[in-house]
Order: structure tokens, then C-alpha cells, then sequence
């Protein structure tokens, strides 16, 4: 897929500045979204190159203006979907639930 | 469709395991180090793992990495297409043009379905 991801040789995207003692995770649910997405990718309904792929099918202006850990979150929102092992309505519903526990 | 559970208990011990993709078999390489290929140009709407800035592009093998699960075809549906995949390396020139500085190399991890003869 040409997609956004095939970043290789493109101009105007600035140096890449490698950060100073760079920590694994720079937000307690950067740590989750990974943790989620192993265990999820253990129970075997998809393999790493199809875990790829659904990350590469972010909308290109999404995917741009997002991080890496955002990534992986829409890959794996993605594949639970398609695997039919969650709906939409069920990721909707649990986002406004925390959010109404974090009181925002 | 099968759902296995990741138990806590045994999520360690999977972990530290990870997942190769590496294949035990005795697989024909279709090419050696040294010899010169050019890059498909394929634009396939899956996914692909051979960069657009290479395709139709000269180099040349460094090494041979052994045989690996082919991932265009394991990110569609599940097969293996087991095949040798190979670091390639490409000049800065090929790639980029007279422009590119004379001693900028680019290798680039590649399978045998991404290449042929040059």
C-alpha cells in the first residue's frame, strides 16, 4: 500500500532529533496501548504483518498529526473490529465512560 | 474463529519467546552476493514492506539473511510463501540522483518476490 507510512526519502518533515536518555514510554497509556496490543496479538486472531497493514490504513492526515503509541491504538481498535471480537459502539461507549470518570 | 487468552501468569515466558520469522527450510536462494538486481516496481494496495523510493531501482546483494515468512502475502491471509530475504544495497546515486553524495549507501532488507536480474 502507498500509504503514508512509506515516509522513506520524503522532504520537509524536519531533522530527526534523538532525544536524551529517550524513556520507553513518555505517557502511562502509551504503556497500555502497547500491553494491550501484545495480548491482544497473543490471542492469535491476526499475525504482526497483518498488524502492520492496520496500522498503515490511518487516514494519512491522521496519521501525520499523531504519535507513534496512536498508531498501534488505531491498528488495534481496527483488527478488534474486523475480527468482529468488539464493535464501534462498544469502543464509543467505554471511551465516554472514562471520560466521564475522569470528569472531563 | 479461535480466541486464545494471555495469561498474566504466562505472559512473561511468551514474551521473552517473541515471534520469528524465520523459516527452517532449505530453500533455492535466487540470488547471491554480488549480483546485481533491480527492484520490482510493484504497487500492490496491501501491504508491502519495499519502499517506494526503491522500486525500479538498480543495486546490488550484500548478504544473504536466510529463508523468512514473506509478509505481503502473511498480512493478506495467513500464508507463509517462505523465500530468501536479503540485505540490498543501493547507491545514493540510484536512488536519489547526480545530486546524492558519492559514498551514500542505503541497504535495504528485501525479499526474493521483490526483485529481479539486472
Amino acid at each position: 500500500m502507498n500509504g503514508i507510512h512509506d515516509l522513506g526519502g520524503m522532504h520537509g518533515l524536519g531533522p530527526i532529533e534523538p532525544e536524551a536518555d529517550e524513556p520507553v514510554f513518555h505517557h502511562g497509556w502509551e504503556r497500555r496501548a502497547f500491553a494491550l496490543t501484545l495480548a491482544a496479538g497473543a490471542g492469535g486472531a491476526w499475525n504482526i504483518d497483518m498488524g502492520r497493514f492496520a496500522r498503515e490504513c490511518m487516514p494519512p492526515a491522521e496519521y501525520l498529526a499523531t504519535g507513534y503509541y496512536e498508531h498501534w491504538l488505531y491498528g488495534l481498535e481496527r483488527l478488534l473490529v474486523e475480527q468482529g471480537i468488539v464493535t464501534r459502539d462498544e469502543i464509543a461507549a467505554r471511551v465516554d465512560q472514562a471520560r466521564r470518570e475522569d470528569g472531563a | 474463529m479461535t480466541w486464545r487468552i494471555l495469561k498474566a501468569a504466562d505472559a512473561e515466558a511468551v514474551m521473552r519467546k517473541g515471534g520469528s520469522a524465520r523459516i527452517d527450510a532449505d530453500l533455492a536462494a535466487r540470488f547471491r552476493p554480488g549480483d546485481a538486481i533491480v527492484a520490482r516496481n510493484i504497487n500492490p494496495p496491501g501491504h508491502t514492506r519495499v519502499p517506494r523510493y526503491v522500486r525500479g531501482r538498480r543495486g546490488r546483494i550484500d548478504r544473504d539473511h536466510g529463508v523468512f515468512i514473506f509478509p505481503d502475502d502473511h498480512a493478506r491471509d495467513g500464508t507463509q510463501t517462505p523465500q530468501h530475504c536479503y540485505s540490498v544495497k543501493f547507491s545514493g546515486r540510484e536512488l536519489w540522483g547526480p545530486d546524492a553524495e558519492e559514498n551514500h549507501f542505503v541497504y535495504l532488507d528485501l525479499f526474493d518476490d521483490y526483485l529481479d536480474p539486472a
